[in-house]
C-alpha cells in the first residue's frame, strides 16, 4: 500500500511530474550520447594502440621500457616460448617484433625511418597490415625485399624495384647496415607512420640490426582484454626478472591512459552538472509536493503511519520520478547512440585532420558499453537519495498537530 | 462500566507564544466503556486540545492520561504511533481523507498499518463502509464523494480497526443539516452497536443534543460534567 500510496502520489499532478521527469530524462538523454561518443572514441584509441603498436601484453627485455634501443634487445628463449605456451588458450596469438630508428637513403636523399622486422601473417591478424598495401606486394618470412609507407616513398622518390639503402645502430654497437629492394608500398592514414615505416621480414630485420634470434619486444594478442593485468603478472611470475618483464598496454603508455583518465574526469564532471540540474528539478517537484499535503501528511501521523514508513513513502517519491526519468532517458538514448555506433559518423576534412594527429581514424565510433547505462542509474540515483533527504528531514521534523490543522 | 480513558490533574499550558496560554487547568475526567460524549464549550476553552492530548497527540505540562493503565503521557513517540494505532480512532473536522486511495482502500489504511491479514483487512472496509451507507462507493476516490460522504468514510476508517475509543474533532462542522443528522445516526448506532466510546468536540447543537454526556470546559477547566438519558 506504501508502494501504491507513493505512485498515485505522483499522479497527483501529472503535468508537474512529467516536466520533472523530462528534465532527468533530457539529461541522461545529453549524457549518454556525451559519455557514449567519448568511449566510442576511446575505445577507438585504444584499439589503434593496441593493433598498431603494443597489443595487450608485451614481453620485453627488463631494460628495454626505459631506454629503449637495440642492445636491450632480449632473447627469444626457450624459457619465453614456455612462459607463452604456460599461458594456453588465454593468448589468441604472438606478434614477434625487432624494431629500431635508421637512416634510409636512395642516392643523395635520405631521411629517418622506422624500420620494423615483423612476420605479416601474425601483422596481419593483429592490425590488417597487408590491406594498407597500395602497391606491389607483401613479403614472405623468407623473402628478402622492403615493403615501405607511401610518405617514405614519396620523401625518397622511391618507386617499385627501386633500392632503399638502411643504415643503423645494431646489437651492443654493431653497425647496421644493409640495401634491400622495394617490393610494396603501404598507405597509413596516421601521417607519423606514414612518413617513417619501413618494414623488413623479421629473421632479414635481425640480421641486419645483427641480433639474430633477439627481438625488441613479443607482443601477445590475448583472448579476453580484461585478463592483460593478470597474464602480465603471471609471466612476471614466470619469467626469470633479471632479464624479462612483462608489461600491459597500459604500462607501456602511461602517458595515453593519463590522457583518458583525464579525458574521463572531464566527462563525469560535465554529466554530473546535467545531473545537478536534473536533481535541482526533482527538488523543486518535491519542495513543492511536501508544502501541498502538509495536513494530508500530519494527518497520517496522526492516524498512527510512523515517521519512518511516511519518510519512506516520500522517499519512494523521489525515486520513482528519477527511476521514471532514467529509463524514459535510456529508452530515448539507446536507439540515438546504437545508431551512431552502427553508422559511425564520418568526420570532414579539418576535424578528420585532427583526429589523425591524434592518431585516430577520421570516424567519430560511438560506444553502447551497458556500463554507461549503469553509470545513469547509479548516479541519478545517488541524486535522488540527497533529493530524497529533504522530504525525509521534513517528515521527521514535522508538527502533526500544526500540519494536521493547516 | 470499564473505564477506558482517565485524566488525572491535567494540565497544558503554551509557553511558545507572547503571554503563556493555560490551554488545560487541572482536569479530572473518566471515561467509560460505550460513553458518547460531547465536549463542548467557547472557542479557545480547550476542546481540541483536550482531544489531542488525551489521543496522544499532544503532551501534557502536568497530569496523567491514563488509557489501558498505561500513562500515555510519558509514553515516547515511537511507542506512541503504536498506541495510537491499535487503541484510538480518529475522525476529523475537514474529513481528511488520502485522496489518491478510494474508500475502501482509506478505511483498510489503519488495519494495514496493523498488518491484519488482506481478507480480514477487506471484509472489515467493505462491512464499515456498507454500515455508513457507502456500499455503492467502495472504489470511488474522495475528490468524487460530498463532504457527508467523505465523513462517513472518516468515520468507517476510524472505526474498523476496532480501536477502544474513537475522538471526533468537530465532526460535523464542515456539514449540512441533512448530511450532520445521516453522520450522526451512524455514529450513534456504532456507539450503541459496537459498544465504542465515543468523544467529540463540538459546538454544533446537534451533536450536543444527541450526546449522553456533555463536559462543558471554561478556560481549560471543566465547568460541567452532565449526564443525560438518552437511546
Amino acid at each position: 500500500m506504501l508502494i501504491t500510496l507513493a505512485w498515485r502520489n505522483l499522479w497527483r499532478k501529472k503535468r508537474r511530474t512529467m516536466i520533472t521527469v523530462s528534465s532527468v530524462m533530457f539529461a541522461v538523454i545529453l549524457a549518454i550520447v556525451m559519455m557514449s561518443m567519448v568511449n566510442g572514441m576511446k575505445q577507438q584509441m585504444v584499439d589503434s594502440i593496441i593493433s598498431n603498436t603494443t597489443g595487450h601484453v608485451q614481453i620485453q627485455d627488463v631494460l628495454y621500457h626505459d631506454e629503449p634501443t637495440m642492445d636491450h634487445a632480449m632473447e627469444y628463449s626457450q624459457e619465453v616460448k614456455e612462459a607463452v605456451e604456460a599461458l594456453g588458450d588465454a593468448v589468441k596469438y604472438t606478434v614477434p617484433r625487432i624494431e629500431g630508428f635508421c637512416l634510409a637513403s636512395k642516392e643523395v636523399s635520405s631521411r629517418g625511418v622506422y624500420l620494423m622486422g615483423v612476420i605479416p601473417e601474425k601483422e596481419n591478424k593483429m592490425n590488417d597490415l597487408s590491406t594498407r598495401l597500395v602497391d606491389g606486394e607483401m613479403f614472405a618470412p623468407d623473402d628478402h625485399f622492403a615493403v615501405i609507407a607511401q610518405g617514405v616513398a614519396n620523401q625518397l622518390d622511391l618507386a617499385l624495384g627501386d633500392t632503399i639503402v638502411l643504415l643503423g645502430q645494431g646489437f651492443q654497437g654493431m653497425t647496421a647496415a644493409g640495401k634491400y629492394p622495394v617490393g610494396g608500398i603501404l598507405e597509413f592514414p596516421l601521417p607519423d607512420m606514414n612518413n617513417t615505416l619501413v618494414y623488413l621480414p623479421l629473421k632479414e630485420a635481425q640480421m641486419f640490426f645483427a641480433a639474430p634470434e633477439r627481438l625488441n619486444s613479443l607482443t601477445l594478442m590475448l583472448e579476453d582484454p580484461q585478463k592483460a593485468d593478470d597474464i602480465a603478472s603471471r609471466l612476471k611470475a614466470e619469467l626469470d626478472d633479471e632479464w624479462y618483464t612483462a608489461k600491459t598496454w597500459e604500462e607501456l603508455m602511461p602517458d595515453k591512459v593519463a590522457a583518458f583518465e583525464a579525458r574521463d574526469a572531464q566527462v563525469r564532471v560535465f554529466a554530473w552538472v546535467l545531473y545537478i540540474v536534473a536533481g535541482f528539478g526533482i527538488f523543486g517537484t518535491m519542495i513543492t509536493m511536501m508544502h501541498e499535503r502538509l495536513r494530508e501528511l500530519g494527518i497520517l501521523l496522526s492516524i498512527g503511519l510512523k515517521r519512518g514508513k511516511l519518510a519512506m513513502v516520500c522517499m519512494l517519491e523521489t525515486l520513482f520520478i528519477s527511476l521514471i526519468g532514467v529509463l524514459a532517458g535510456v529508452a530515448v538514448g539507446f536507439p540515438i547512440v546504437y545508431h551512431f555506433f552502427l553508422n559511425p559518423i564520418q568526420l570532414g576534412a579539418d576535424v578528420g585532420e585532427v583526429m589523425i594527429d591524434y592518431g585516430m581514424e577520421p570516424f567519430m565510433q560511438f560506444s553502447i558499453a551497458p556500463d554507461i547505462f549503469i553509470y545513469q542509474g547509479i548516479n541519478i540515483f545517488i541524486i535522488a537519495l540527497i533529493v530524497g533527504l529533504y522530504p525525509v528531514k521534513k517528515v521527521f521534523r514535522l508538527d502533526m498537530i500544526h500540519a494536521a490543522r493547516n | 462500566m470499564q473505564t477506558v480513558i482517565k485524566t488525572e490533574g491535567l494540565s497544558k499550558t503554551y509557553t511558545n507564544t507572547a503571554v503563556p496560554v493555560h490551554a488545560l487547568r487541572d482536569v479530572n475526567l473518566e471515561f467509560k466503556q460505550g460513553e458518547f460524549t460531547a465536549i463542548v464549550g467557547p472557542s479557545g476553552s480547550g476542546k481540541t486540545t483536550f482531544l489531542n492530548v488525551i489521543g496522544g497527540l499532544d503532551k501534557p505540562t502536568e497530569g496523567k492520561v491514563v488509557i489501558d493503565d498505561i500513562d500515555i503521557a510519558t509514553m515516547k513517540e515511537s511507542k506512541l504511533f503504536d498506541f495510537r494505532m491499535r487503541h484510538i480512532g480518529f475522525v476529523f473536522q475537514a474529513y481528511n481523507l488520502i485522496p489518491v486511495l478510494t474508500a475502501v482502500e482509506n478505511v483498510s489504511f489503519i488495519m494495514l498499518l496493523q498488518k491484519r491479514p488482506k481478507k480480514e483487512m477487506e471484509q472489515r472496509a467493505k462491512e464499515m463502509l456498507e454500515q455508513v451507507g457507502l456500499s455503492d462507493k467502495l472504489n470511488t476516490r474522495p475528490a468524487q464523494l460530498s463532504g457527508g460522504q467523505q465523513q462517513r468514510v472518516a468515520v468507517a476508517r476510524a472505526l474498523a480497526s476496532r480501536p477502544d475509543f474513537v475522538l471526533a474533532d468537530e465532526p460535523t462542522a464542515n456539514l449540512d443539516t441533512e448530511s450532520a443528522f445521516n453522520l450522526l445516526d451512524i455514529m450513534a448506532r456504532l456507539n450503541k452497536e459496537e459498544n465504542i466510546t465515543l468523544i467529540f468536540s463540538t459546538h454544533d447543537q446537534r451533536v450536543i443534543d444527541r450526546a449522553k454526556r456533555v463536559i462543558t470546559l471554561v478556560d481549560g477547566a471543566v465547568d460541567k460534567d452532565e449526564h443525560f438519558d438518552r437511546n
